[in-house]
């Protein structure tokens, strides 16, 4: 790792979809060995910004860069560095756990037997490997996380992008996510994931970025950013919320 | 509680179902908005439909325009019973059916099944199949006004409408009845009553063909076309013509049976409708069979897979075998291609010119020949490639593990090819074998594996292109035949067209059968193989040239919208 060259770095990312332009130029460095955390409302441009510079989505501007390699322009060596939880993506999901986690490993040119090594000890790690046979379409919504998560892990990657990881996770998986997150980066490796959830994010990153309407409002270190205040405070008053007055919606109740 | 609503609202009106009709073109309509491609093709499926709605026309109303009232029956008899079985099968074969209003969305709101259904039905009589069939058969009320005057017509418009319903009604019924079959896994079923449906067809198809070929006496058949004329294939279209040739009584007993099977057919959907609506999520039961021994590579990898190098071409085939036996929609496909691909070559070969009509009734005697082979060959090829023409499609946003993996276009086609291969190419031998074998003519084995395998690799080269180009997104529902809103005939289009580019790539076969002679028996099998391989690893070279530059746009494409 070379201290200077960000994990991921992010040039001007625009994008719009027919007349609505759902990320306006985002520019964003993330240190390598950080745990960044991407903020935003429901409908910021999170998922657009992150299938941008993961390769998922062409982005009508601006540019990815993955260590020092272009996401769009040397595809093959960017990918490989890459570990990505896509939201909102289906999995292969009639594959159960253990042959989704084979076929992600072959399909990275991995050796068999290293595949078959890792997927074991990440299914028992994940407390996968009970379902057994079971396929991924009939696990909970916990189980399909914690199963995406260890497809984007298996390769070891040293840059995890995750969409959304907590989302829908009960507490006790929640928990055994951001452990082996954290373990991750302490290894070395750095994280960038998108949430709404502050408690998470205060609690995990070292670098928080505040995304609304296609455009990033705040950027910086955790203490940074935050301030003095709670990050719930910050992100309320730059996305600008509504308050409830007490009048509306007498009729709930009596 | 301590929040307590104010109370259920008391009255529930009952929902007309008209707004199921307003909703499904408000949905088509907002498809169409800033989306210039899918009205232009949109507009070419209308086209297409009027244009065979135009010709319909025309021969329905022919025996009224050139006053021969004795093939009024015939012509009101066979042909609407050809439009109802279209109805019924090709939306199992190849279109699907449109499901813009997806039932599972309505599974919490108060509606009474009934309200439910008929809205439903509304909404899908709301589609361009429907108009241009109505169009085309309006035809036969020229002919009854024609021969019978105007109380005939009327019955006879009366008989169209209800026929029409009672096809859309058909359609719906029994893709949603195999859906349900599909889901719960009882595949032999579905593959039993689709090979039983065709092989009660076989009679009249042959029955039909022989005396279009012979121009033999049309006499004879009009009994057949009486008695399907009291059957539902044939009861609406017949009532006004019966009226017309004074059997007045005849009239109002089959609009009668007419009205009797709508109502049977939606009281079928509704029971299955129920079961769409409450089985949404789930694939059906999981398969804990057998907890194999092995590690996870080794669990990828199914039996007819197990030769494959443990590689990333390995695991895209593995997977690729696997789905086609495990998604639902691809399994339908499957079964339709074997029950289609075992039973046009036994009808071609073994009917057409195989029967002939004599004083004596019916006889059979040996009509094939090397030519007619090729061609059954030829439609199998075609059928089976075209199988894959969505195939992203199929995957839909699962897609995008490969990408993010970064596969190579033309590793993912030739993977994907190779996988639909294993289940197609001992089909491939399997109607060879058993054609040659029935036929007695056990040399004419190479002619046709050869035309097949010829057929099915230009087949697959054309498709792979058009499943990068044209891909489209499927809904995620639970019924494998359900189709996304707006473009259905359009895409059926599309579909018709790669068959016939990919039999064009193949007629060569054909002209060879029917010019080489003998030699060509000992030919077609070396040189049909290599020239299947040949193309089907052409097109995936070219075709995986632009995929490997278009990914995230078919990404984009093949992920549903929600």
């Amino acid at each position: 790792m070379t201290g200077e060259q960000p994990a991921l770095a992010l040039r001007g990312l625009a994008k719009r979809f027919d007349s609505k332009v759902a990320v306006a130029g985002v520019d964003l460095d993330v240190p390598a060995g950080s745990f960044y955390g991407l903020l935003g409302p429901n409908g910021a441009g999170k998922t657009t910004t992150l299938s941008m510079a993961v390769g998922l989505l062409r982005p009508d501007a601006g540019s990815a860069t993955v260590l020092g390699h272009d996401v769009w322009a040397d595809p093959v060596r960017a990918k490989q560095l890459l570990g990505v939880m896509p939201d909102g993506v289906r999995l292969f999901d009639r594959l159960s756990g253990a042959e989704l986690l084979a076929y992600h490993g072959l399909l990275r040119g991995m050796d068999p037997a290293v595949v078959d090594r890792r997927a074991a000890e990440l299914l028992d790690v994940l407390a996968l490997g009970d379902a057994g046979r079971t396929m991924v379409v009939d696990y909970s919504a916990g189980m399909k996380k914690k199963i995406g998560l260890a497809c984007a892990l298996l390769h070891g990657p040293r840059l995890l992008v995750l969409d959304e990881p907590f989302e829908a996770v009960d507490p006790v998986s929640g928990a055994l996510i951001r452990d082996i997150l954290q373990r991750y980066v302490t290894g070395g490796g750095t994280v960038v994931f998108s949430s709404h959830v502050m408690e998470v994010v205060e609690r995990l990153c070292t670098h928080v970025a505040i995304l609304a309407a296609g455009v990033i409002k705040r950027v910086g270190t955790l203490t940074e950013v935050r301030g003095d205040r709670s990050l719930e405070q910050v992100f309320v008053e730059v996305v600008g919320g509504r308050t409830a007055t007490g009048e509306e919606l007498a009729w709930l109740s009596q | 509680m301590a929040v307590a609503v104010n109370e259920p609202v008391a009255a529930v009106r009952p929902v007309p179902a008209r707004h199921f009709v307003r909703l499904k073109l408000r949905v088509l309509g907002n498809n169409f908005r800033g989306q210039k491609w899918r009205v232009a093709m949109f507009v070419t499926g209308v086209l297409f439909g009027l244009w065979f709605a135009a010709i319909g026309f025309v021969l329905f109303a022919l025996p009224g325009l050139a006053d021969e009232p004795t093939y009024a029956l015939l012509v009101a008899a066979f042909g609407g019973g050809l439009v109802v079985l279209g109805w019924v099968l090709l939306p199992l074969v190849f279109f699907g059916v449109d499901e813009t209003l997806d039932p599972a969305r309505f599974a919490l709101l108060p509606l009474p099944r009934r309200s439910l259904v008929t809205g439903l039905f509304a909404a899908a009589l709301v589609s361009v199949p429907a108009f241009a069939g109505l169009l085309a058969l309006s035809g036969l009320v020229v002919t009854a006004g024609v021969i019978g005057g105007w109380s005939a017509a009327v019955v006879q418009a009366v008989g169209v409408v209800a026929g029409v319903l009672l096809c859309v009604a058909a359609a719906r019924a029994m893709t949603s009845a195999f859906a349900s079959m599909l889901r719960s896994r009882r595949v032999r079923d579905l593959a039993a009553v689709l090979l039983a449906v065709l092989a009660a067809l076989l009679g009249p198809l042959q029955l039909l063909g022989v005396a279009a070929i012979q121009d033999a006496d049309w006499d004879r058949l009009v009994p057949v076309a009486e008695v399907i004329g009291w059957t539902p294939f044939g009861a609406p279209w017949t009532a006004g013509i019966d009226l017309a040739e004074g059997r007045t009584w005849a009239a109002p007993v089959k609009l009668l049976v007419t009205a009797v099977t709508i109502v049977a057919l939606l009281a079928w959907w509704s029971r299955s409708l129920e079961s769409a609506m409450l089985g949404a999520v789930s694939s059906g039961p999981a398969s804990t069979t057998k907890a194999t021994a092995g590690g996870p590579v080794a669990q990828l990898f199914p039996g007819a897979a197990r030769w494959l190098r443990r590689d990333r071409f390995g695991a895209l085939v593995a997977r690729e075998t696997r789905y086609w036996w495990r998604d639902a929609r691809r399994r339908a496909n499957l079964i339709t291609l074997a029950v289609i691909g075992l039973f046009v070559p036994a009808m071609v070969n073994f009917g057409g010119s195989g029967f002939t009509i004599d004083e004596q009734g019916i006889s059979v005697t040996e009509g094939s020949s090397p030519v007619v082979v090729s061609l059954s060959m030829l439609f199998v090829g075609v059928l089976a490639a075209v199988t894959l023409a969505n195939q992203f499609g199929f995957d839909g946003s699962a897609y995008a593990a490969n990408i993010v993996a970064g596969v190579p276009g033309q590793v993912e086609l030739r993977a994907r090819m190779t996988a639909f291969s294993l289940y197609v190419l001992p089909l491939v031998v399997f109607v060879s074998l058993a054609l040659t074998v029935v036929l007695g003519e056990p040399g004419w084995l190479g002619l046709s594996a050869g035309t097949l395998l010829a057929t099915y690799g230009a087949g697959l080269a054309v498709n792979s292109y058009l499943s990068v180009l044209g891909a489209y997104d499927l809904p995620e529902t639970s019924n494998p035949f359900a189709m996304n809103s707006g473009a259905g005939v359009a895409r059926s289009f599309l579909t018709l067209l790669s068959m016939v580019v990919s039999a064009v790539a193949a007629l060569p076969m054909v002209l060879a059968a029917a010019l080489l002679g003998d030699v060509w028996l000992w030919l077609a099998f070396p040189v049909g193989a290599a020239y299947g391989v040949g193309a089907a690893l052409l097109g995936a070279y070219l075709a995986g040239d632009v995929l490997d530059r278009r990914q995230p746009e078919l990404l984009t494409t093949v992920t549903p919208n929600r």
